[in-house]
Protein backbone atom coordinates (compact mmCIF):
# COMPACT_ATOMS: atom_id res chain seq x y z
CA UNK A 1 0.00 0.00 0.00
CA UNK A 2 1.13 3.18 -1.34
CA UNK A 3 -1.03 5.24 0.60
CA UNK A 4 0.32 3.94 4.02
CA UNK A 5 4.00 4.40 3.61
CA UNK A 6 3.19 7.89 2.02
CA UNK A 7 1.79 8.62 5.13
CA UNK A 8 4.24 7.68 7.24
CA UNK A 9 6.73 9.67 5.21
CA UNK A 10 4.63 12.57 5.48
CA UNK A 11 4.69 12.16 9.51
CA UNK A 12 8.47 11.54 9.14
CA UNK A 13 9.02 14.51 6.99
CA UNK A 14 7.19 16.69 9.63
CA UNK A 15 8.82 16.02 12.29
CA UNK A 16 11.86 16.97 11.15
CA UNK A 17 11.05 19.94 9.53
CA UNK A 18 9.36 20.58 12.81
CA UNK A 19 12.41 20.48 14.59
CA UNK A 20 14.57 22.34 11.88
CA UNK A 21 12.27 25.26 11.90
CA UNK A 22 11.94 25.41 15.76
CA UNK A 23 16.16 25.14 16.22
CA UNK A 24 16.12 28.29 13.88
CA UNK A 25 13.44 30.17 14.94
CA UNK A 26 14.68 33.39 16.27
CA UNK A 27 18.31 32.19 16.20
CA UNK A 28 21.10 35.35 15.14
CA UNK A 29 23.21 34.66 12.62
CA UNK A 30 25.42 36.61 10.27
CA UNK A 31 25.71 36.10 6.69
CA UNK A 32 27.96 37.76 3.56
CA UNK A 33 27.75 41.45 3.01
CA UNK A 34 25.16 42.32 0.80
CA UNK A 35 23.87 45.49 -1.20
CA UNK A 36 21.19 47.32 0.72
CA UNK A 37 18.37 48.48 -1.51
CA UNK A 38 17.55 52.04 -1.10
CA UNK A 39 14.24 50.83 0.24
CA UNK A 40 16.44 49.86 3.23
CA UNK A 41 18.95 52.32 3.31
CA UNK A 42 16.16 55.65 3.50
CA UNK A 43 14.98 53.84 6.67
CA UNK A 44 17.97 53.55 8.82
CA UNK A 45 19.12 55.89 11.45
CA UNK A 46 21.64 58.19 10.79
CA UNK A 47 23.24 57.94 14.77
CA UNK A 48 22.12 54.57 15.88
CA UNK A 49 21.62 50.68 15.24
CA UNK A 50 18.46 50.11 13.09
CA UNK A 51 16.37 46.92 13.19
CA UNK A 52 14.85 46.56 9.65
CA UNK A 53 11.59 43.89 10.38
CA UNK A 54 10.97 42.66 6.94
CA UNK A 55 6.85 41.12 6.39
CA UNK A 56 4.55 40.68 4.71
CA UNK A 57 0.89 40.90 4.42
CA UNK A 58 0.35 37.15 4.97
CA UNK A 59 2.67 36.90 7.70
CA UNK A 60 0.96 35.97 11.33
CA UNK A 61 4.15 35.59 12.97
CA UNK A 62 5.01 39.28 11.89
CA UNK A 63 3.06 41.02 14.39
CA UNK A 64 4.28 39.22 17.26
CA UNK A 65 7.67 40.29 16.39
CA UNK A 66 7.10 43.50 15.56
CA UNK A 67 5.26 44.06 19.55
CA UNK A 68 8.72 42.22 20.69
CA UNK A 69 11.08 44.80 18.35
CA UNK A 70 9.18 48.06 19.40
CA UNK A 71 9.16 46.98 22.92
CA UNK A 72 12.84 46.40 22.78
CA UNK A 73 13.93 49.34 20.74
CA UNK A 74 12.19 51.88 22.97
CA UNK A 75 13.68 50.77 25.95
CA UNK A 76 16.90 50.28 24.44
CA UNK A 77 19.25 53.41 23.74
CA UNK A 78 20.58 53.74 20.32
CA UNK A 79 18.38 51.23 19.19
CA UNK A 80 15.60 51.50 16.39
CA UNK A 81 13.20 49.70 15.22
CA UNK A 82 11.10 50.23 11.65
CA UNK A 83 9.12 47.40 9.69
CA UNK A 84 9.41 47.28 5.74
CA UNK A 85 5.82 45.28 4.29
CA UNK A 86 8.00 43.59 1.29
CA UNK A 87 4.75 41.73 -0.26
CA UNK A 88 5.06 44.13 -3.05
CA UNK A 89 8.87 44.50 -3.05
CA UNK A 90 10.16 41.32 -4.63
CA UNK A 91 13.34 43.12 -5.48
CA UNK A 92 14.25 43.81 -1.82
CA UNK A 93 13.89 40.30 -0.72
CA UNK A 94 15.76 38.76 -3.41
CA UNK A 95 18.86 41.41 -3.32
CA UNK A 96 18.71 40.46 0.73
CA UNK A 97 18.16 37.00 -0.22
CA UNK A 98 15.41 37.11 2.41
CA UNK A 99 12.69 33.69 1.51
CA UNK A 100 10.99 34.04 4.97
CA UNK A 101 8.94 36.41 7.04
CA UNK A 102 9.44 38.43 9.66
CA UNK A 103 13.45 38.66 9.01
CA UNK A 104 15.13 40.84 10.63
CA UNK A 105 18.19 42.49 9.70
CA UNK A 106 20.29 44.87 12.50
CA UNK A 107 22.26 47.71 10.34
CA UNK A 108 24.58 49.97 11.99
CA UNK A 109 24.31 53.52 11.30
CA UNK A 110 26.64 53.63 8.64
CA UNK A 111 25.04 51.22 6.68
CA UNK A 112 26.82 48.10 7.47
CA UNK A 113 24.28 44.98 8.36
CA UNK A 114 25.60 43.56 11.50
CA UNK A 115 23.15 40.02 11.83
CA UNK A 116 19.87 38.67 10.84
CA UNK A 117 17.38 36.91 12.59
CA UNK A 118 15.00 34.85 10.87
CA UNK A 119 11.45 34.40 12.58
CA UNK A 120 10.15 35.86 15.93
CA UNK A 121 13.47 36.74 17.55
CA UNK A 122 14.81 35.77 21.29
CA UNK A 123 14.89 39.04 23.17
CA UNK A 124 17.74 38.16 25.41
CA UNK A 125 19.77 36.44 22.78
CA UNK A 126 19.20 39.45 20.28
CA UNK A 127 20.13 42.04 22.56
CA UNK A 128 23.46 40.24 23.93
CA UNK A 129 24.56 39.78 19.97
CA UNK A 130 23.36 43.68 19.11
CA UNK A 131 25.34 44.99 22.43
CA UNK A 132 28.53 45.21 21.35
CA UNK A 133 27.36 47.28 18.22
CA UNK A 134 25.35 50.03 20.41
CA UNK A 135 26.67 53.30 21.38
CA UNK A 136 25.49 53.52 24.92
CA UNK A 137 25.31 49.64 26.16
CA UNK A 138 22.54 49.21 28.69
CA UNK B 1 -12.72 39.83 -2.34
CA UNK B 2 -14.87 40.67 1.31
CA UNK B 3 -11.92 41.04 4.42
CA UNK B 4 -12.83 38.70 7.55
CA UNK B 5 -12.45 39.66 11.08
CA UNK B 6 -9.17 38.99 12.92
CA UNK B 7 -9.67 35.23 14.67
CA UNK B 8 -8.93 33.24 17.83
CA UNK B 9 -5.67 31.39 16.68
CA UNK B 10 -6.52 28.46 18.27
CA UNK B 11 -9.42 27.60 16.20
CA UNK B 12 -7.53 27.47 13.02
CA UNK B 13 -4.65 25.02 14.38
CA UNK B 14 -8.03 22.44 15.67
CA UNK B 15 -9.15 23.20 11.71
CA UNK B 16 -5.81 21.93 10.67
CA UNK B 17 -6.22 18.74 13.13
CA UNK B 18 -8.91 18.06 11.47
CA UNK B 19 -7.33 18.61 7.72
CA UNK B 20 -4.92 16.77 8.88
CA UNK B 21 -7.23 13.30 9.85
CA UNK B 22 -9.18 14.42 6.47
CA UNK B 23 -6.27 14.08 4.50
CA UNK B 24 -4.45 10.92 6.22
CA UNK B 25 -7.55 8.95 5.12
CA UNK B 26 -7.45 9.83 1.82
CA UNK B 27 -4.19 8.20 2.29
CA UNK B 28 -4.63 5.48 3.67
CA UNK B 29 -7.94 4.59 1.34
CA UNK B 30 -7.34 6.21 -2.00
CA UNK B 31 -10.78 8.10 -1.59
CA UNK B 32 -10.28 10.58 -3.85
CA UNK B 33 -14.26 11.92 -3.59
CA UNK B 34 -13.18 12.99 -0.14
CA UNK B 35 -10.13 14.60 -0.94
CA UNK B 36 -12.20 16.50 -3.97
CA UNK B 37 -14.76 17.89 -1.20
CA UNK B 38 -11.35 19.00 1.21
CA UNK B 39 -10.55 20.52 -1.85
CA UNK B 40 -13.65 22.89 -2.60
CA UNK B 41 -13.49 23.63 1.04
CA UNK B 42 -9.86 24.88 0.36
CA UNK B 43 -11.33 26.81 -2.14
CA UNK B 44 -14.68 28.39 -0.04
CA UNK B 45 -12.04 29.26 2.82
CA UNK B 46 -10.02 30.94 0.26
CA UNK B 47 -11.61 32.94 -2.52
CA UNK B 48 -15.04 33.05 -0.45
CA UNK B 49 -14.91 33.66 2.99
CA UNK B 50 -12.96 31.55 6.30
CA UNK B 51 -16.40 31.65 7.85
CA UNK B 52 -17.30 28.78 5.37
CA UNK B 53 -15.66 26.32 7.07
CA UNK B 54 -17.32 23.93 9.10
CA UNK B 55 -14.37 22.91 11.43
CA UNK B 56 -14.59 26.54 12.69
CA UNK B 57 -17.87 26.24 13.45
CA UNK B 58 -17.39 22.88 15.22
CA UNK B 59 -14.29 25.01 17.16
CA UNK B 60 -16.88 27.76 17.99
CA UNK B 61 -19.51 25.80 19.22
CA UNK B 62 -17.72 22.57 21.19
CA UNK B 63 -13.74 23.44 21.60
CA UNK B 64 -13.80 26.92 22.39
CA UNK B 65 -16.35 26.90 25.44
CA UNK B 66 -14.28 24.78 27.33
CA UNK B 67 -10.62 26.95 26.78
CA UNK B 68 -9.80 29.80 28.38
CA UNK B 69 -10.97 32.76 26.65
CA UNK B 70 -7.81 34.66 25.04
CA UNK B 71 -8.12 38.24 23.38
CA UNK B 72 -5.19 37.05 21.51
CA UNK B 73 -6.30 37.50 17.51
CA UNK B 74 -5.12 36.91 13.92
CA UNK B 75 -5.14 38.29 10.79
CA UNK B 76 -7.42 36.81 8.67
CA UNK B 77 -4.95 37.33 5.49
CA UNK B 78 -2.44 35.04 6.42
CA UNK B 79 -4.98 32.23 7.04
CA UNK B 80 -6.72 32.77 3.58
CA UNK B 81 -3.38 32.89 1.66
CA UNK B 82 -2.43 29.02 3.38
CA UNK B 83 -5.76 27.74 2.35
CA UNK B 84 -4.99 28.77 -1.19
CA UNK B 85 -2.22 27.06 -0.98
CA UNK B 86 -3.43 23.93 0.63
CA UNK B 87 -6.46 24.17 -2.36
CA UNK B 88 -3.37 23.94 -4.95
CA UNK B 89 -2.04 20.49 -3.70
CA UNK B 90 -5.53 19.43 -2.52
CA UNK B 91 -6.61 20.01 -6.60
CA UNK B 92 -2.98 18.40 -7.71
CA UNK B 93 -3.84 15.36 -5.51
CA UNK B 94 -7.67 15.04 -6.79
CA UNK B 95 -6.53 15.54 -10.38
CA UNK B 96 -3.98 12.73 -9.75
CA UNK B 97 -6.16 10.22 -7.99
CA UNK B 98 -9.53 10.83 -10.22
CA UNK B 99 -7.35 10.28 -13.56
CA UNK B 100 -5.18 7.14 -12.52
CA UNK B 101 -1.82 9.32 -11.81
CA UNK B 102 -2.55 7.52 -8.25
CA UNK B 103 1.35 8.20 -7.78
CA UNK B 104 0.30 12.20 -8.23
CA UNK B 105 -2.33 12.12 -6.08
CA UNK B 106 -0.20 10.54 -3.21
CA UNK B 107 2.11 12.80 -4.10
CA UNK B 108 0.21 15.99 -3.20
CA UNK B 109 -1.84 15.01 -0.81
CA UNK B 110 1.13 13.68 1.77
CA UNK B 111 2.83 17.53 0.69
CA UNK B 112 -0.90 19.04 1.67
CA UNK B 113 -0.17 16.56 4.78
CA UNK B 114 3.31 17.89 5.94
CA UNK B 115 1.82 21.70 5.72
CA UNK B 116 -1.37 21.21 7.72
CA UNK B 117 0.29 18.92 10.40
CA UNK B 118 3.22 21.79 10.90
CA UNK B 119 0.52 24.14 11.39
CA UNK B 120 -1.17 22.01 13.75
CA UNK B 121 1.52 20.24 16.07
CA UNK B 122 3.94 23.00 15.64
CA UNK B 123 1.61 26.46 15.01
CA UNK B 124 3.86 26.85 12.06
CA UNK B 125 2.07 28.47 8.85
CA UNK B 126 4.60 26.87 6.28
CA UNK B 127 2.49 28.82 3.05
CA UNK B 128 2.52 32.15 5.29
CA UNK B 129 6.04 32.47 6.44
CA UNK B 130 6.91 31.12 2.75
CA UNK B 131 4.82 33.37 1.10
CA UNK B 132 8.40 35.37 -0.51
CA UNK B 133 9.95 31.54 -1.77
CA UNK B 134 6.54 31.03 -3.24
CA UNK B 135 6.31 34.48 -5.24
CA UNK B 136 9.37 34.12 -6.48
CA UNK B 137 9.13 30.73 -8.01
CA UNK B 138 5.27 31.18 -8.81
CA UNK B 139 4.44 34.56 -9.08
CA UNK B 140 0.87 34.11 -10.22
CA UNK B 141 -0.43 31.81 -7.44
CA UNK B 142 1.06 34.48 -4.80
CA UNK B 143 -0.57 37.55 -6.81
CA UNK B 144 -4.70 37.39 -6.94
CA UNK B 145 -4.34 37.49 -3.04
Amino acid sequence: MIGIWALLGALVVTGAVGAVLRFREGRVTKVAARDVPDEVRELLAPDAVTLVQLSTTFCAPCRHAKVLLGDLASRTEGLHHVELDITNLPAVASTLGVLRTPTTVAYSAAGTELLRVGGVPRRDALLDALRPHLVSPT
Amino acid sequence: MPKDAPVDPRGPRFSAWMTTVVLAVVLLTGWWRLLAAQTVLFALCAFVSLKLNPWGHVYRHAVQPRLTPTTEREEAAPLRFAQGVGFVFALVGTIGYASGLTTLGVVATAAALVAALLNAAFGLCLGCEMYLLIRRYAPALARPQ
